[in-house]
């Protein structure tokens, strides 16, 4: 019998405005220039977006970029520029694709033709900046000023308490956040070098201030997908994530999630679910999407499989719930919401032996939504953020329950490592193992 | 009397079992070859022949494997991962944990006291620990497949090979070759080699016994042989472990009439 494909069930049409947002972005780059603004090569999830915005820098998302050239399938000639001045291929695939698109850029004094988008522009500084989430960004912006030498490059590191069962990470939190809080500092003193403008501080509060109530908008409108049938799932989120990853502190951002909200809310009125009907809901554990391959999502909807629920780049939580801290210092309760993002699970994680921050926060997410299994996805060229998947999903099943779980190789840009027959084989595996669970638990 | 057909269209060999009332009545295995849709019908025609029935004859077919979804004439189709684990707990209901080597692939799966799939694993872009790495060293020793096992037993000091990657062991093969190393003793480091991967894949997924090997690797007694050390334990090894799956979506089409 051969495989009947479906369409997808349902598609939220406030995500489909979400390339608008990325192609403005690419655009915001490209007309800098001519609007008097600078451009900063920017990595995400580091603090740093309310600064930019309060200073009308532009920023330049180098890994939004790659992704892009990814979905497009268009990657591989940028990957190869990098390759032939040797950069390994098992380097992160978002560094080493933005640095081939970098260097051929030079290289031809304009963006390469065919780039998707138009590509983006060559930026007037660079800012990385090192924290436990990624490495490259170390290196990244290093390794780019081999290609643009008169760009200057500043990185900073914004860190957190390293999880330890066995201490208080109160007892150091206010350490670290001292220590962030001075790292934006610093960056606002080179951003206001490099564009040789004051920080408007009273602008700076209210992007902030902006920004907590994304925060908080943006939780509101993905619990919703508690919903049984879910309104929305991952392979939306991984698209409704970009207002809140790369345009936090606009209000175009914050508009995106009111429509959103709104969207989600007539679609539970009207009892429309992303699958009809949806037979099991698997939570996405952990991993950035390949990104040239978000049409299994899709295969997975066609199965009655969805996810309504994503650890990855859910990057905010409600502002409540962090229980920040008091201070009239901007930069302060940035750096308190960053420190307090990543250690807000560490008491829940305490209370169960043998778990971990980021396995409690799958567990709470497995409960609130309501989940039959887990979908882990281990990108070879993304090690910092994907070398602990398979303790994760062991420690998952050790100290929860042994449910279904899938754990898909591949990568997030580098289509060599991807097999649409063999990933649909799995998940087809996958999807009976989910059947033969439920079954067992009746 | 009725008769069911279970196709297993893998990445090496397709293999097919008849079923009559339930029980094994004709089973083959043939190269898969480039054309899945045709291996299909060329592995069905062959089973077929070999009682001297036609396609009109089964009551229902159900394919599985690599290729089991180009297989047009079949009336379902399952996964190999959920044929697997039906065709072992036919056979060994006692078995918890299947290592399945592949001629490409090599799975893991663990099966609850029912036969069901508590969970699985599949090796990766990785030859390591599939058939392909015995393919590769029959080759560089000039040798068929099928001779490696028994000669692999004759080892006096197997080789331990410093990678399990295929490719890389490859060329150290060829290099303890040329110092002198019989092969024998290559052949067992390949298999230690094999095993240390598959037994990895396989905790994976939580060991538990009792241990069934399936798959063209299964044939390859040096193989067996050699996961059995790591695990420390016996293994369950089907007299024909290549048309396990075949067997298993056989089953599927017999419980499919039955209902």
């Amino acid at each position: 019998m051969a495989e009947e494909k479906k369409g997808r069930a349902v598609a939220t049409s406030t995500a489909a405005s979400i390339p608008k947002f990325v192609r403005g972005n690419l655009s915001a780059t490209l007309k800098a220039k001519e609007e008097g603004k600078k451009v900063a090569a920017a990595f995400i999830a580091d603090g740093q977006d309310e600064i930019m915005r309060a200073m009308d820098i532009v920023p330049a998302w180098g890994e939004s970029f790659s992704g892009v050239c990814a979905a497009k399938r268009d990657a591989e000639k940028y990957l190869q520029k990098a390759e032939s001045d040797n950069f390994s291929r098992s380097l992160c695939t978002y560094a080493t694709c933005n640095i081939g698109f970098d260097m051929m850029r030079e290289e031809l004094g304009q963006a390469p033709e065919g780039a998707p988008w138009g590509g983006m522009a060559r930026p007037d500084m660079m800012l990385g900046n090192g924290q436990l989430l990624c490495d490259p960004r170390f290196k990244w912006p290093q390794a780019t000023q081999h290609y643009q030498q008169d760009v200057p490059v500043f990185v900073t590191n914004m860190y957190y308490p390293p999880w330890d069962p066995n201490g208080d990470h109160h007892e150091v939190e206010e350490l670290y956040v001292k220590y962030a809080k001075e790292e934006l500092h610093e960056t606002v003193k080179f951003c206001e070098k490099i564009t040789g403008k004051k920080m408007d501080w009273d602008r700076l509060a209210k992007t902030v201030e902006l920004s907590d109530k994304t925060w908080d908008l943006f939780i509101d409108t993905y619990e919703l997908r508690k919903h049984i049938p879910t309104p929305m799932d991952t392979g939306d989120a991984m698209n409704t994530m970009v207002p809140l990853t790369f345009n936090l502190g606009t209000q175009e951002a914050y508009d995106f999630y009111v429509s959103l909200k709104a969207e989600l809310e007539q679609k539970i009125k009207d009892g429309i679910g992303v699958a009809d009907p949806e037979k099991f809901r698997v939570i996405w554990a952990a991993g950035l999407p390949s990104w040239f391959a978000l049409g299994d999502f899709q295969y997975f909807n066609s199965k009655g499989v969805v996810f309504p629920v994503e650890v990855t780049y859910r990057g905010c939580e409600k502002i409540e719930r962090l229980d920040l801290p008091k201070t009239n210092d901007p930069l302060e309760h940035i750096a308190w919401r960053w420190v307090r993002y990543w250690t807000h699970w560490y008491d829940a994680a305490k209370k169960r032996p043998g778990s971990t921050p980021k396995v409690e926060r799958i567990i709470e997410y497995i409960e609130d939504y309501k989940c039959d299994g887990a979908v882990f996805h281990s990108a070879f060229s993304c090690r910092s953020w994907h070398a602990g998947i398979m303790q994760q999903a062991a420690t998952l099943k050790k100290v929860y329950e042994d449910i279904p779980i899938l754990i898909m190789e591949g990568d997030i840009v580098d289509i060599s490592s991807y097999n649409e027959a063999d990933t649909h084989n799995r998940i087809d595996a996958f999807i009976e193992t989910l059947a033969a669970h439920k079954a067992r638990k009746g | 009397m009725a008769f069911v057909l279970g196709i297993d269209v893998g990445s090496g060999y397709s293999k097919a079992v008849v079923l009559e009332d339930g029980k094994i009545r004709s089973y083959v295995v043939i190269p898969s070859g480039g054309d899945y849709r045709e291996a299909g019908a060329a592995v069905a025609k062959a089973v077929l022949d070999k009682i001297g029935i036609t396609r009109a004859d089964v009551a229902r077919t159900v394919a599985a494997g690599y290729g089991g979804n180009m297989v047009d004439f079949a009336d379902d189709t399952s996964t190999d991962i959920s044929c697997h684990a039906v065709g072992v707990h036919h056979l060994f209901p006692s078995a918890r944990t299947v290592m399945d080597v592949g001629a490409q692939y090599s799975r893991a799966i663990r099966l609850d006291d029912e036969g069901r799939i508590v969970n699985f694993i599949m090796n990766e872009k990785c030859a390591g620990g599939s058939g392909k790495f015995l393919q590769v060293a029959a080759r560089i020793l000039h040798m068929n497949v099928s001779d490696i096992g028994d000669l692999s037993l004759k080892a006096q000091k197997p080789v331990e090979f410093t990678t399990g990657c295929a490719v890389f062991a490859e060329s150290e093969a060829v290099s303890r070759i040329s110092e002198g190393a019989s092969p024998a003793d290559i052949l067992a480091g390949i298999h230690n080699a094999m095993a240390s991967k598959i037994v990895t894949l396989a905790m994976r997924v939580g060991l538990s016994p009792d241990y069934a090997v399936t798959g063209g690797g299964a044939m390859d007694v040096g193989l067996v042989n050699s996961i059995s050390a790591e695990l420390g334990t016996k293994l369950l090894v089907p007299d024909h472990p290549q048309v396990t799956a075949a067997l298993g979506a056989a089953l599927v089409a017999w419980q499919q009439i039955k209902v």
